[in-house]
Protein backbone atom coordinates (compact mmCIF):
# COMPACT_ATOMS: atom_id res chain seq x y z
CA UNK A 1 0.00 0.00 0.00
CA UNK A 2 2.76 2.48 0.85
CA UNK A 3 4.31 1.58 -2.49
CA UNK A 4 1.63 2.37 -3.98
CA UNK A 5 0.79 5.73 -2.92
CA UNK A 6 4.77 7.00 -3.59
CA UNK A 7 4.21 5.46 -6.96
CA UNK A 8 1.00 7.80 -7.26
CA UNK A 9 3.01 10.73 -6.20
CA UNK A 10 5.78 10.27 -8.02
CA UNK A 11 3.65 10.04 -10.56
CA UNK A 12 1.40 13.21 -10.20
CA UNK A 13 5.11 14.17 -9.75
CA UNK A 14 6.50 13.49 -13.31
CA UNK A 15 3.30 14.93 -14.66
CA UNK A 16 3.60 18.17 -13.03
CA UNK A 17 7.21 18.35 -14.68
CA UNK A 18 6.35 17.32 -18.08
CA UNK A 19 3.64 20.00 -17.81
CA UNK A 20 5.38 22.83 -16.33
CA UNK A 21 9.19 21.49 -16.53
CA UNK A 22 11.37 23.12 -14.14
CA UNK A 23 14.64 23.47 -16.72
CA UNK A 24 15.62 22.17 -19.89
CA UNK A 25 19.10 20.76 -21.16
CA UNK A 26 20.82 22.63 -23.52
CA UNK A 27 24.54 22.69 -24.58
CA UNK A 28 26.84 24.29 -22.98
CA UNK A 29 27.84 26.25 -26.21
CA UNK A 30 24.48 27.05 -27.14
CA UNK A 31 23.46 28.06 -23.35
CA UNK A 32 26.86 30.49 -23.58
CA UNK A 33 25.71 32.28 -26.99
CA UNK A 34 22.38 33.05 -25.06
CA UNK A 35 23.80 34.45 -22.84
CA UNK A 36 25.62 36.53 -24.72
CA UNK A 37 22.73 38.11 -26.70
CA UNK A 38 21.13 38.91 -23.75
CA UNK A 39 22.59 41.31 -21.86
CA UNK A 40 21.18 44.29 -21.67
CA UNK A 41 22.41 47.13 -22.99
CA UNK A 42 21.51 50.60 -21.13
CA UNK A 43 22.94 52.98 -24.19
CA UNK A 44 20.91 51.29 -26.68
CA UNK A 45 18.01 51.26 -25.12
CA UNK A 46 18.19 54.64 -24.16
CA UNK A 47 19.05 55.89 -27.93
CA UNK A 48 15.99 53.92 -29.24
CA UNK A 49 14.10 55.48 -26.56
CA UNK A 50 15.49 58.83 -27.01
CA UNK A 51 14.77 58.86 -30.51
CA UNK A 52 10.60 57.40 -30.41
CA UNK A 53 9.99 59.39 -27.48
CA UNK A 54 11.25 62.57 -27.33
CA UNK A 55 8.79 64.15 -29.89
CA UNK A 56 6.02 63.39 -27.89
CA UNK A 57 8.12 64.97 -24.46
CA UNK A 58 8.86 68.09 -26.19
CA UNK A 59 5.24 68.72 -27.87
CA UNK A 60 4.06 68.43 -24.23
CA UNK A 61 6.27 70.69 -22.41
CA UNK A 62 4.85 73.18 -20.80
CA UNK A 63 5.45 77.33 -22.30
CA UNK A 64 8.11 79.18 -20.38
CA UNK A 65 5.57 81.96 -20.86
CA UNK A 66 2.85 80.49 -18.89
CA UNK A 67 4.90 78.73 -16.06
CA UNK A 68 7.68 80.93 -15.11
CA UNK A 69 5.83 84.02 -13.93
CA UNK A 70 3.56 81.93 -12.65
CA UNK A 71 6.71 80.28 -10.71
CA UNK A 72 7.36 84.00 -10.06
CA UNK A 73 3.85 85.08 -8.62
CA UNK A 74 3.10 81.49 -6.78
CA UNK A 75 5.31 78.33 -6.67
CA UNK A 76 2.82 76.60 -4.98
CA UNK A 77 0.27 76.71 -7.68
CA UNK A 78 3.21 76.33 -10.68
CA UNK A 79 3.79 72.97 -8.74
CA UNK A 80 0.41 71.89 -8.15
CA UNK A 81 -0.46 72.41 -12.21
CA UNK A 82 2.75 71.44 -13.81
CA UNK A 83 4.84 69.38 -11.65
CA UNK A 84 5.27 65.92 -11.79
CA UNK A 85 7.02 63.88 -8.86
CA UNK A 86 7.65 60.34 -8.59
CA UNK A 87 6.34 57.94 -5.65
CA UNK A 88 6.38 59.48 -2.49
CA UNK A 89 9.11 61.57 -3.52
CA UNK A 90 9.69 65.09 -2.07
CA UNK A 91 11.27 66.54 -5.24
CA UNK A 92 9.61 67.30 -8.10
CA UNK A 93 10.43 68.21 -11.99
CA UNK A 94 9.23 70.53 -14.95
CA UNK A 95 9.00 70.69 -18.66
CA UNK A 96 9.49 73.43 -20.17
CA UNK A 97 10.06 75.36 -23.19
CA UNK A 98 10.54 78.67 -24.32
CA UNK A 99 12.77 81.17 -26.22
CA UNK A 100 15.02 83.58 -24.66
CA UNK A 101 18.14 85.95 -24.99
CA UNK A 102 21.59 84.60 -23.69
CA UNK A 103 22.65 86.93 -21.01
CA UNK A 104 25.59 85.75 -19.20
CA UNK A 105 27.51 82.44 -19.92
CA UNK A 106 29.39 80.38 -17.22
CA UNK A 107 31.50 77.25 -16.80
CA UNK A 108 28.68 75.60 -16.00
CA UNK A 109 25.22 77.06 -17.63
CA UNK A 110 23.71 79.58 -19.79
CA UNK A 111 22.10 82.18 -18.53
CA UNK A 112 18.76 82.56 -20.96
CA UNK A 113 15.95 85.74 -20.08
CA UNK A 114 13.35 84.73 -21.73
CA UNK A 115 11.37 87.27 -24.29
CA UNK A 116 8.23 85.15 -24.75
CA UNK A 117 5.20 86.73 -22.69
CA UNK A 118 5.76 89.43 -19.95
CA UNK A 119 7.74 87.59 -17.99
CA UNK A 120 11.26 89.04 -16.66
CA UNK A 121 12.77 85.60 -15.62
CA UNK A 122 15.59 84.23 -15.97
CA UNK A 123 16.13 80.18 -16.49
CA UNK A 124 19.82 78.77 -16.12
CA UNK A 125 20.44 76.21 -19.22
CA UNK A 126 22.48 73.29 -17.85
CA UNK A 127 25.71 72.78 -19.69
CA UNK A 128 27.91 71.03 -17.46
CA UNK A 129 28.25 67.50 -16.48
CA UNK A 130 23.88 66.16 -16.10
CA UNK A 131 23.47 64.11 -12.99
CA UNK A 132 20.11 63.08 -11.18
CA UNK A 133 17.04 61.83 -12.97
CA UNK A 134 15.39 64.73 -14.46
CA UNK A 135 16.28 63.61 -17.48
CA UNK A 136 14.80 60.02 -17.25
CA UNK A 137 11.69 61.25 -14.71
CA UNK A 138 11.14 64.59 -15.16
CA UNK A 139 8.69 63.88 -18.99
CA UNK A 140 7.09 61.22 -17.32
CA UNK A 141 7.97 58.57 -20.45
CA UNK A 142 9.00 56.26 -17.73
CA UNK A 143 7.63 54.22 -15.28
CA UNK A 144 9.89 52.87 -11.98
CA UNK A 145 7.82 49.80 -11.81
CA UNK A 146 8.22 48.55 -15.13
CA UNK A 147 11.93 48.43 -14.39
CA UNK A 148 11.89 45.60 -11.48
CA UNK A 149 15.77 45.82 -11.54
CA UNK A 150 16.73 49.42 -9.82
CA UNK A 151 20.23 48.79 -11.61
CA UNK A 152 18.85 48.44 -14.48
CA UNK A 153 16.92 51.91 -14.14
CA UNK A 154 19.82 53.87 -12.87
CA UNK A 155 22.00 52.46 -16.17
CA UNK A 156 19.22 53.77 -18.17
CA UNK A 157 19.39 57.07 -16.24
CA UNK A 158 22.69 57.75 -16.58
CA UNK A 159 23.10 56.32 -20.27
CA UNK A 160 19.87 59.33 -20.95
CA UNK A 161 22.41 62.04 -19.17
CA UNK A 162 25.48 60.59 -21.62
CA UNK A 163 23.21 61.55 -24.43
CA UNK A 164 22.31 64.86 -23.46
CA UNK A 165 25.82 65.42 -22.58
CA UNK A 166 26.92 64.64 -26.47
CA UNK A 167 23.94 65.28 -28.53
CA UNK A 168 22.40 68.77 -26.68
CA UNK A 169 25.10 70.46 -24.97
CA UNK A 170 27.40 70.91 -27.68
CA UNK A 171 25.30 72.88 -30.39
CA UNK A 172 24.08 74.74 -26.98
CA UNK A 173 28.05 75.61 -26.07
CA UNK A 174 28.04 76.88 -29.72
CA UNK A 175 25.10 78.58 -29.95
CA UNK A 176 25.47 80.52 -26.97
CA UNK A 177 26.77 83.62 -27.53
CA UNK A 178 25.85 87.16 -25.05
CA UNK A 179 22.73 88.65 -26.83
CA UNK A 180 21.78 85.53 -29.42
CA UNK A 181 18.75 84.29 -29.37
CA UNK A 182 18.04 80.41 -28.76
CA UNK A 183 14.79 78.34 -28.37
CA UNK A 184 15.11 75.36 -25.78
CA UNK A 185 13.04 72.87 -24.33
CA UNK A 186 14.24 70.92 -21.41
CA UNK A 187 13.48 69.77 -17.71
CA UNK A 188 14.34 70.85 -14.20
CA UNK A 189 14.54 68.76 -10.67
CA UNK A 190 13.54 70.70 -7.67
CA UNK A 191 14.58 69.59 -4.63
CA UNK A 192 15.71 72.78 -2.87
CA UNK A 193 13.37 75.03 -3.78
CA UNK A 194 15.13 78.18 -2.48
CA UNK A 195 18.21 76.90 -4.45
CA UNK A 196 16.77 75.56 -7.50
CA UNK A 197 14.13 77.81 -8.57
CA UNK A 198 16.27 81.31 -8.40
CA UNK A 199 17.07 80.86 -11.24
CA UNK A 200 15.19 77.37 -12.65
CA UNK A 201 18.03 75.07 -13.48
CA UNK A 202 17.23 73.40 -16.40
CA UNK A 203 18.77 70.72 -18.51
CA UNK A 204 18.39 71.30 -22.21
CA UNK A 205 16.97 68.35 -23.96
CA UNK A 206 16.65 70.15 -27.54
CA UNK A 207 18.16 73.79 -28.48
CA UNK A 208 17.36 75.42 -31.91
CA UNK A 209 17.06 78.81 -33.42
CA UNK A 210 13.87 80.46 -33.15
CA UNK B 1 -12.62 46.61 34.73
CA UNK B 2 -13.74 43.07 34.80
CA UNK B 3 -11.18 40.12 33.86
CA UNK B 4 -13.50 39.75 30.40
CA UNK B 5 -12.62 43.47 29.46
CA UNK B 6 -9.24 43.21 30.57
CA UNK B 7 -8.71 40.53 28.14
CA UNK B 8 -10.07 41.94 24.95
CA UNK B 9 -8.36 45.10 25.82
CA UNK B 10 -4.75 43.18 25.72
CA UNK B 11 -6.19 41.35 22.42
CA UNK B 12 -7.08 44.61 21.03
CA UNK B 13 -3.88 46.46 21.80
CA UNK B 14 -2.05 46.24 18.83
CA UNK B 15 -4.84 47.17 16.86
CA UNK B 16 -5.60 50.04 18.74
CA UNK B 17 -1.81 51.21 18.71
CA UNK B 18 -2.25 50.96 14.72
CA UNK B 19 -5.26 52.79 14.72
CA UNK B 20 -3.71 55.48 16.60
CA UNK B 21 -0.58 55.46 14.75
CA UNK B 22 -2.69 55.46 10.94
CA UNK B 23 -4.58 58.62 12.86
CA UNK B 24 -1.74 60.58 13.67
CA UNK B 25 -0.24 59.95 10.48
CA UNK B 26 -3.07 60.84 8.61
CA UNK B 27 -3.34 64.33 10.17
CA UNK B 28 0.88 64.60 9.92
CA UNK B 29 1.31 63.91 6.35
CA UNK B 30 -1.44 64.83 3.38
CA UNK B 31 0.94 61.80 1.37
CA UNK B 32 0.04 58.81 4.26
CA UNK B 33 -3.38 57.74 3.12
CA UNK B 34 -2.58 58.05 -0.55
CA UNK B 35 -3.54 55.13 -2.83
CA UNK B 36 0.22 55.28 -3.83
CA UNK B 37 1.22 54.78 -0.13
CA UNK B 38 -0.82 52.77 0.93
CA UNK B 39 -0.03 49.95 -1.67
CA UNK B 40 3.80 50.45 -0.90
CA UNK B 41 3.09 49.95 2.93
CA UNK B 42 1.52 46.82 1.70
CA UNK B 43 4.54 45.61 -0.46
CA UNK B 44 6.81 46.68 1.91
CA UNK B 45 5.06 44.45 4.82
CA UNK B 46 4.42 41.55 2.51
CA UNK B 47 8.27 40.04 2.88
CA UNK B 48 8.51 41.16 6.65
CA UNK B 49 5.16 38.88 6.69
CA UNK B 50 6.41 36.12 5.03
CA UNK B 51 9.36 35.36 7.54
CA UNK B 52 7.02 36.83 10.27
CA UNK B 53 4.44 34.00 10.24
CA UNK B 54 7.06 31.42 9.93
CA UNK B 55 8.91 33.41 12.83
CA UNK B 56 5.02 33.28 14.90
CA UNK B 57 4.90 29.21 14.21
CA UNK B 58 8.63 28.66 15.65
CA UNK B 59 8.23 31.01 19.09
CA UNK B 60 4.93 29.56 19.42
CA UNK B 61 6.97 26.68 20.33
CA UNK B 62 8.96 28.56 22.78
CA UNK B 63 11.63 28.96 20.01
CA UNK B 64 13.88 31.57 18.11
CA UNK B 65 15.69 31.53 14.60
CA UNK B 66 17.74 34.08 14.08
CA UNK B 67 18.80 32.62 10.58
CA UNK B 68 15.62 33.74 9.19
CA UNK B 69 17.15 37.09 7.18
CA UNK B 70 20.27 34.99 6.07
CA UNK B 71 17.67 31.91 4.91
CA UNK B 72 16.21 34.84 2.61
CA UNK B 73 19.40 35.76 0.84
CA UNK B 74 20.93 32.22 0.15
CA UNK B 75 17.37 30.83 -1.04
CA UNK B 76 17.03 34.39 -3.84
CA UNK B 77 20.43 33.82 -4.54
CA UNK B 78 19.80 29.80 -5.16
CA UNK B 79 16.85 30.63 -7.74
CA UNK B 80 18.74 34.09 -8.99
CA UNK B 81 21.89 31.86 -10.50
CA UNK B 82 19.93 28.85 -11.26
CA UNK B 83 17.94 30.74 -13.28
CA UNK B 84 20.33 33.57 -14.69
CA UNK B 85 23.27 30.65 -15.08
CA UNK B 86 21.92 27.37 -15.01
CA UNK B 87 23.69 24.55 -13.61
CA UNK B 88 26.62 23.70 -16.00
CA UNK B 89 27.22 20.02 -16.45
CA UNK B 90 30.39 20.69 -17.88
CA UNK B 91 31.39 16.46 -17.74
CA UNK B 92 28.49 16.08 -20.05
CA UNK B 93 28.76 19.32 -22.10
CA UNK B 94 25.33 20.51 -20.69
CA UNK B 95 23.64 23.19 -18.93
CA UNK B 96 20.02 22.51 -17.12
CA UNK B 97 18.73 25.82 -17.28
CA UNK B 98 16.30 26.52 -15.00
CA UNK B 99 12.76 27.52 -15.67
CA UNK B 100 11.39 30.34 -13.40
CA UNK B 101 9.51 28.20 -11.31
CA UNK B 102 12.39 25.70 -11.77
CA UNK B 103 14.28 28.52 -9.54
CA UNK B 104 11.41 29.26 -7.18
CA UNK B 105 10.97 25.42 -6.62
CA UNK B 106 14.99 25.37 -5.87
CA UNK B 107 15.01 28.47 -3.81
CA UNK B 108 12.40 27.11 -1.52
CA UNK B 109 13.67 23.66 -1.43
CA UNK B 110 16.72 25.19 0.46
CA UNK B 111 14.85 27.19 2.37
CA UNK B 112 13.15 23.82 3.78
CA UNK B 113 17.00 22.07 3.85
CA UNK B 114 18.27 24.96 6.39
CA UNK B 115 15.05 25.37 8.46
CA UNK B 116 14.98 21.41 9.16
CA UNK B 117 18.79 21.44 9.76
CA UNK B 118 17.88 24.37 12.09
CA UNK B 119 15.23 21.64 13.69
CA UNK B 120 17.64 18.66 13.66
CA UNK B 121 20.61 20.83 15.27
CA UNK B 122 18.13 21.92 18.14
CA UNK B 123 16.29 18.64 18.63
CA UNK B 124 18.62 15.94 18.09
CA UNK B 125 21.63 17.37 19.02
CA UNK B 126 19.89 19.63 22.25
CA UNK B 127 21.48 22.81 21.17
CA UNK B 128 19.53 26.12 22.09
CA UNK B 129 17.57 27.57 19.69
CA UNK B 130 19.61 30.74 19.81
CA UNK B 131 23.08 29.20 19.10
CA UNK B 132 22.11 26.95 16.39
CA UNK B 133 20.36 29.63 14.60
CA UNK B 134 23.08 32.07 14.93
CA UNK B 135 25.30 29.49 13.42
CA UNK B 136 22.61 28.92 10.55
CA UNK B 137 22.81 32.80 9.72
CA UNK B 138 26.53 32.41 9.67
CA UNK B 139 26.60 29.68 7.42
CA UNK B 140 23.99 30.70 5.18
CA UNK B 141 25.30 34.23 4.83
CA UNK B 142 28.75 32.60 4.04
CA UNK B 143 26.90 29.98 1.47
CA UNK B 144 25.27 33.47 0.28
CA UNK B 145 28.75 35.70 -0.39
CA UNK B 146 30.48 31.79 -1.93
CA UNK B 147 27.70 31.59 -4.82
CA UNK B 148 27.34 35.12 -5.48
CA UNK B 149 30.77 36.39 -5.12
CA UNK B 150 30.21 39.49 -3.12
CA UNK B 151 28.00 40.19 -7.07
CA UNK B 152 24.21 41.09 -7.27
CA UNK B 153 23.01 39.00 -9.42
CA UNK B 154 20.71 40.73 -12.03
CA UNK B 155 18.43 40.47 -15.17
CA UNK B 156 16.07 37.67 -14.05
CA UNK B 157 13.33 38.23 -16.63
CA UNK B 158 9.62 39.61 -16.31
CA UNK B 159 8.63 36.13 -15.61
CA UNK B 160 10.46 35.50 -12.21
CA UNK B 161 9.36 39.29 -11.79
CA UNK B 162 5.98 38.99 -11.63
CA UNK B 163 5.41 37.65 -8.31
CA UNK B 164 7.50 40.33 -6.95
CA UNK B 165 6.88 43.23 -9.44
CA UNK B 166 3.69 42.15 -11.03
CA UNK B 167 -0.16 42.94 -9.99
CA UNK B 168 -3.16 41.16 -10.67
CA UNK B 169 -6.63 42.17 -10.87
CA UNK B 170 -4.58 45.54 -9.26
CA UNK B 171 -2.82 44.04 -6.42
CA UNK B 172 0.40 43.34 -6.04
CA UNK B 173 1.04 40.07 -6.51
CA UNK B 174 3.41 40.07 -3.36
CA UNK B 175 1.19 41.00 -1.24
CA UNK B 176 -1.77 38.70 -2.59
CA UNK B 177 0.96 35.99 -1.93
CA UNK B 178 1.71 36.72 1.45
CA UNK B 179 -2.26 36.91 2.14
CA UNK B 180 -2.38 33.72 0.75
CA UNK B 181 0.22 32.42 3.52
CA UNK B 182 -1.33 34.07 5.62
CA UNK B 183 -4.42 32.54 5.29
CA UNK B 184 -3.17 28.78 5.15
CA UNK B 185 -0.76 29.23 8.20
CA UNK B 186 -4.47 30.88 9.68
CA UNK B 187 -5.97 27.82 9.57
CA UNK B 188 -3.00 25.46 10.10
CA UNK B 189 -2.30 27.13 13.42
CA UNK B 190 -6.09 27.10 14.69
CA UNK B 191 -7.61 24.36 12.96
CA UNK B 192 -5.17 21.58 12.38
CA UNK B 193 -3.50 19.04 14.68
CA UNK B 194 -0.34 20.62 13.84
CA UNK B 195 -1.52 23.83 15.21
CA UNK B 196 -2.76 22.13 18.47
CA UNK B 197 0.55 20.71 19.32
CA UNK B 198 2.58 23.68 18.13
CA UNK B 199 0.65 25.90 20.74
CA UNK B 200 0.30 22.81 23.17
CA UNK B 201 4.92 22.30 22.57
CA UNK B 202 5.10 26.07 23.26
CA UNK B 203 2.29 26.09 26.62
CA UNK B 204 4.07 22.82 28.26
CA UNK B 205 6.61 20.90 26.37
CA UNK B 206 7.16 18.57 28.99
CA UNK B 207 3.24 17.86 29.18
CA UNK B 208 2.93 17.77 25.77
CA UNK B 209 5.34 15.00 25.71
CA UNK B 210 3.78 12.98 28.51
CA UNK B 211 0.77 13.17 26.01
CA UNK B 212 2.01 11.35 23.62
CA UNK B 213 3.02 15.04 21.12
CA UNK B 214 5.95 14.26 18.95
CA UNK B 215 7.98 17.47 20.32
CA UNK B 216 11.00 16.92 18.37
CA UNK B 217 8.51 16.20 15.09
CA UNK B 218 6.74 19.65 15.71
CA UNK B 219 9.81 21.54 16.17
CA UNK B 220 10.93 20.00 13.17
CA UNK B 221 8.48 20.88 11.26
CA UNK B 222 8.10 24.07 12.78
CA UNK B 223 11.88 25.05 11.83
CA UNK B 224 11.62 23.57 8.08
CA UNK B 225 8.43 25.62 7.45
CA UNK B 226 9.86 29.17 8.92
CA UNK B 227 12.81 28.09 6.33
CA UNK B 228 10.61 27.72 3.71
CA UNK B 229 8.84 30.98 4.58
CA UNK B 230 11.87 32.69 4.52
CA UNK B 231 12.97 31.43 0.64
CA UNK B 232 9.46 32.32 -0.25
CA UNK B 233 10.17 36.49 1.29
CA UNK B 234 13.75 35.86 -0.45
CA UNK B 235 12.07 34.79 -3.90
CA UNK B 236 9.80 38.03 -2.99
CA UNK B 237 12.85 40.27 -2.97
CA UNK B 238 14.82 38.93 -5.50
CA UNK B 239 12.06 39.19 -7.85
CA UNK B 240 11.07 42.58 -6.61
CA UNK B 241 14.63 44.07 -7.54
CA UNK B 242 15.09 41.87 -10.39
CA UNK B 243 18.26 41.03 -8.89
CA UNK B 244 19.90 38.93 -5.67
CA UNK B 245 21.62 41.23 -3.52
CA UNK B 246 23.85 38.88 -1.62
CA UNK B 247 22.92 41.44 1.67
CA UNK B 248 19.58 40.81 0.94
CA UNK B 249 17.79 39.65 4.28
CA UNK B 250 20.59 41.72 6.44
CA UNK B 251 19.00 42.56 9.82
CA UNK B 252 15.76 41.10 8.96
CA UNK B 253 15.18 38.72 11.70
CA UNK B 254 14.74 41.75 13.98
CA UNK B 255 12.02 43.23 12.11
CA UNK B 256 10.54 40.03 11.80
CA UNK B 257 10.37 38.86 15.62
CA UNK B 258 9.40 42.62 16.18
CA UNK B 259 6.35 42.54 14.36
CA UNK B 260 5.77 38.98 16.10
CA UNK B 261 6.59 40.44 19.41
CA UNK B 262 4.05 43.95 19.04
CA UNK B 263 1.79 41.27 17.32
CA UNK B 264 1.35 39.76 21.14
CA UNK B 265 3.09 36.79 20.32
CA UNK B 266 4.76 35.86 23.90
CA UNK B 267 8.34 35.05 23.65
CA UNK B 268 8.10 32.04 26.46
CA UNK B 269 5.53 30.50 24.06
CA UNK B 270 2.36 28.50 23.18
CA UNK B 271 0.59 32.37 23.12
CA UNK B 272 0.01 34.17 20.27
CA UNK B 273 -1.73 34.36 16.90
CA UNK B 274 -0.65 34.78 12.89
CA UNK B 275 -3.49 37.43 12.91
CA UNK B 276 -1.66 39.25 15.62
CA UNK B 277 1.72 39.17 13.54
CA UNK B 278 0.26 40.68 10.47
CA UNK B 279 -0.85 43.53 12.73
CA UNK B 280 2.40 43.88 14.32
CA UNK B 281 3.83 43.52 10.73
CA UNK B 282 1.39 46.54 9.73
CA UNK B 283 2.33 48.55 13.06
CA UNK B 284 6.08 48.29 11.56
CA UNK B 285 5.43 48.72 8.25
CA UNK B 286 3.63 52.10 8.84
CA UNK B 287 5.79 53.09 11.75
CA UNK B 288 8.62 53.23 9.06
CA UNK B 289 6.57 54.91 6.04
CA UNK B 290 5.30 57.35 8.74
CA UNK B 291 8.89 57.94 9.96
CA UNK B 292 10.10 58.27 6.15
CA UNK B 293 7.22 60.52 5.51
CA UNK B 294 7.82 63.12 8.13
CA UNK B 295 11.76 63.05 7.13
CA UNK B 296 12.83 61.59 10.59
CA UNK B 297 16.44 60.65 10.62
CA UNK B 298 17.41 56.83 9.66
CA UNK B 299 19.00 56.84 12.57
CA UNK B 300 15.54 58.44 15.02
CA UNK B 301 14.01 55.66 13.20
CA UNK B 302 16.29 52.46 14.64
CA UNK B 303 15.69 54.60 17.94
CA UNK B 304 11.85 54.72 17.51
CA UNK B 305 11.73 51.09 16.29
CA UNK B 306 13.74 49.78 19.41
CA UNK B 307 11.24 51.65 21.78
CA UNK B 308 8.20 50.08 20.15
CA UNK B 309 9.98 46.61 20.36
CA UNK B 310 10.70 47.21 24.08
CA UNK B 311 7.42 48.62 25.09
CA UNK B 312 5.58 46.06 23.28
CA UNK B 313 7.89 43.47 25.35
CA UNK B 314 7.48 45.09 28.66
CA UNK B 315 3.44 45.21 28.01
CA UNK B 316 3.23 41.61 27.31
CA UNK B 317 5.63 40.86 30.52
CA UNK B 318 3.43 43.34 32.57
CA UNK B 319 0.39 41.72 31.57
CA UNK B 320 1.95 37.86 32.38
CA UNK B 321 2.86 38.93 35.42
CA UNK B 322 -1.11 39.79 36.23
CA UNK B 323 -2.52 36.65 34.94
Amino acid sequence: MRAVRWFIALAILAGLGWRWPLFHVVTLKSATAAKAAATYNPGQFAETFWASHLPATLAQAVPSATLLPLLQSDPAAAKKQFSRSVGVSDSYFYCLSGRGRVVAITDEAVIVAVIDGNSNAVVALQTGLVFGDAVRDGPGWLNASDYPNSQDFNDLSAALNHLVETRVLPPLRAQAKLGATIAFAGCAAVEDEAADLKPLKVIPLQIGTP
Amino acid sequence: MNAHTKDLFKKLQPLIALAVMALALTLLSDKFLTVANQRNILLQISVNLCLSIGMTLIILTGGIDLSVGAMLGLAGAVAAGLLKNGLALKVCGVVLQFTPLGGMVAGILVGLALGWFNGMAITRFKLPPFVATLGMLSIARGLTMLLTGGFPITDLGPAFGFIGAGFWLGVPMAVLISAALVLIFYIVSRHTTLGRYIYAVGGNEKASAFSGVNVNRIKLWVYALGGGLAAVAGLLVTARLDAADPKAGLGYELDSIAAVVIGGTSLSGGRGSILGTVLGCLIIGVLNNGLFLLDVSPFWQQVVKGLVILAAVAADKLGTRRE
